[in-house]
């Protein structure tokens, strides 16, 4: 029931266009507070500056300007959700060839669309306006004496009744190929075969926990053999949640009391075991009655907080051979006239935006920032070739 | 974790609303039980002093811009005229407004159904290759006048024109835009396909008593809007649950969703 406070008649007479508020109130906090779940979504974008969100700060759209509905069926998908009731990608309004001119920089762009979705260089770190959480481990829930500590952003590092949390604004996103479909562990589905469980006694530094197996909850489809995957954009969030130890399945506590009389939740009486019997109960699932505390993991998609074109990322934030090139001759005829630097180089400036206050001091000056080996490459495409093309451009490695 | 807790939130609710049917359909409660409530219209996240949306203001106020009416263009056949600007190297380049927001006081003079139109300027231009002429098909007929003008130089209020040949505005547009996107089979050609539809004032529809409760509030909602009401409970955002036709090995699957198998590590 809405909060007894809303003067429910003055709603019903002001009913108009949906707004970022109508949909930013659940999903700006997803989680259970700002920017919890949603590393590219936050209440920033009530009211975002252009560089927060260049379609939202820059252009005011509405979220279902883009996610538009019919019959009131939301339009959108996402990684960590299943449900999709109608797709939308950023090609829908901006085509296969979003850069619109006919310079050199447009053609070489529009190139990298094929095999760079529009967020890694649009979008070039993640939870830029607020920190999200990137961390959470409920094996260390339930000690309502330990002294709770904040961050260097103010965020708290731990809730009895959640266990400990780990912030990061402005993150450089985790890259994978990406081909629009997600392999997905479901309620009863097994965890992985390889992970080993800690038990409820057992003691386990960060380090340790960090080290054991993950069971991955979504992970993205995709290879770069495949001419539909691009390079995309995901924030990595980890954490430790309890597994049946026998069934191997992840298990569901009851969290939330019911009501005054609730003999169960967890977040009332911090006991796990009734948490799971009530919670698995509910969920129509065998409970063995021991349980464990196991590594998962979840990719997430960065699809918001898009930055204009003046703040994407250039083309040596990638590409480290290009990094002192004077020109294009590289691949080329020689021509000096080209502005070559301003074309490579402009673009996310760190060193800005640490000024700005925010958190990247690790970031700048960085190359090769979506890590071309990691993703299968040899190294930089332009020395060793792109991933169907095997032709390197130019003079190999030795730097002019 | 899995959002039990939704889903047990989600029953009270639907408990709450029997429950309180089940006592709309009994004997009201005895009057000075319930202490009133001061009701709030406080906006919560309320707009931040000074806050604008930088490049939507500098498409209003272009869009509202004035412009001295073209009376005379110069006829020129269309084919001559598209080879005429590509000689001259007029393209790309020349676009001095990627983004344009199409409104104007010729628009919406008489009705105010639709919200303007947001025009991608460059994108058109790209998916043209650079013809500029598609559009901008006729130049005005001053030599020094430049090669191609805004619309609204040569459109503007058929009542008001002294050239009473010429379509307004709003046709121009309309034509323009629908005729090429036909043409192509590509673009919208319905209204809301290019246009938000604007909201009907509803301080005078809405009839509710004194201190209504939600279920009143929905009912009266439903009096006008019964499709909306059975469309949205059909809708993944009521259900928690719906298709996942992206989800590998559920590809066919219409039960996935927070209400029933999704898990999560938060």
């Amino acid at each position: 029931m809405p909060d007894p406070k809303v003067d429910l008649t003055y709603v019903a007479k002001n009913v108009g266009p949906t707004s970022r508020k109508t949909c930013g109130t659940c999903h700006f906090s997803g989680g259970g507070g700002d920017a919890v779940k949603h590393a590219d979504m936050s209440a920033d974008l009530y009211w975002p500056s252009q560089t927060c969100d260049v379609h939202m700060g820059g252009y005011d759209f509405s979220c279902v300007e883009c996610h538009q509905t019919r019959n009131h069926k939301i339009s959108g998908r996402s990684t960590s959700a299943p449900v999709a009731e109608g797709s939308r990608a950023c090609e829908d309004c901006h085509t296969a060839k979003p850069h619109y001119g006919d310079t050199l920089l447009d053609h070489h762009l529009n190139k990298h669309c094929a095999t760079v979705a529009c967020n890694t260089c649009h979008s070039p770190v993640y939870s830029k306006c607020a920190p999200t959480k990137t961390w959470w481990d409920w094996s260390t829930a339930g000690n309502k004496k330990r002294e709770v500590k904040k961050d260097k952003y103010g965020k708290v590092d731990y809730d009895w009744k959640k266990g400990d949390f780990l912030w990061k604004e402005s993150a450089k996103p985790e890259y994978a190929w990406y081909n629009g479909f997600t392999k997905r562990l479901l309620l009863g589905d097994p965890i992985d075969p390889e992970a080993k469980g800690f038990g409820p006694g057992e003691d386990l530094t960060y380090e340790q926990k960090r080290q054991l197996v993950q069971t991955r909850i979504t992970e993205p489809v995709g290879s770069m053999r495949d001419p539909h995957s691009r390079i995309t954009p995901f924030k990595i969030m980890s954490g430790i949640q309890p597994a049946d130890a026998q069934h191997r399945y992840l298990l569901i506590p009851h969290l939330y009391p019911y009501d005054k009389e609730d003999t169960t939740a967890y977040w009332k009486h911090a006991d796990w075991q009734k948490a799971f019997t009530e919670g698995m109960q509910k969920a129509g699932l065998p409970y063995s009655g021991e349980y464990m505390w196991v590594a998962t993991t979840m990719y997430w998609r960065i699809e918001h907080e898009v930055m204009p074109r003046e703040n994407a990322l250039s083309c040596v934030h990638c590409h480290e051979s290009l990094k002192g090139e004077q020109g294009c001759d590289r691949c080329h005829q020689d021509s000096r006239g080209s502005k070559f630097r301003q074309l490579a180089e402009q673009g996310t400036d760190f060193q800005l935006l640490q000024m700005m206050g925010r958190d990247v001091g690790d970031l700048i000056g960085s190359t090769d920032y979506i890590d071309f080996k990691k993703l299968g490459y040899k190294g930089d495409p332009i020395i060793h070739g792109g991933r169907f093309k095997k032709l390197p451009l130019g003079f190999g490695t030795a730097n002019k | 974790m899995r959002t039990n807790v939704i889903r047990v939130l989600a029953t009270a609710v639907l408990m709450a609303v029997l429950g309180a049917s089940a006592a709309l359909a009994a004997t009201p409660p005895p009057a000075g039980d319930a202490k009133p409530v001061e009701k709030s219209r406080k906006d919560l996240t309320p707009m931040p002093e000074g806050w604008t949306a930088l490049r939507q203001e500098e498409a209003i106020k272009q869009a509202h811009k004035q412009y001295p009416f073209v009376e005379d263009v110069l006829m020129e056949d269309l084919p001559l005229r598209q080879q005429r600007l590509r000689n001259m190297g007029i393209g790309y380049k020349d676009i001095k407004q990627s983004y344009i927001l199409l409104d104007s006081p010729y628009v919406d003079t008489y009705e105010k159904q639709y919200d303007p139109v947001r025009f991608m300027h460059s994108k058109h231009a790209a998916s043209l290759d650079g013809d500029c002429a598609a559009c901008h098909h006729y130049r005005p007929a001053d030599p020094n006048a430049p090669e191609t003008v805004s619309c609204r130089s040569c459109h503007q209020d058929t009542r008001t024109d002294a050239n009473t040949e010429r379509i307004g505005l709003k046709a121009a547009y309309h034509m323009q835009c629908m005729n090429c996107h036909e043409q192509m089979k590509k673009g919208p050609v319905n209204c809301v396909g290019c246009h938000t539809k604007r909201s009907v004032d509803h301080k005078e529809l809405v009839r509710l008593p004194e201190n209504p409760k939600p279920q009143e509030v929905t009912a009266e909602c439903l009096r006008c809007h019964q499709e909306a009401g059975d469309d949205m409970l059909a809708t993944a955002h009521w259900l928690w649950r719906g298709p996942s036709p992206y989800t590998t090995e559920h590809r066919k699957s219409v039960m996935s969703g927070k209400g029933t198998t999704t898990l999560n590590n938060f």
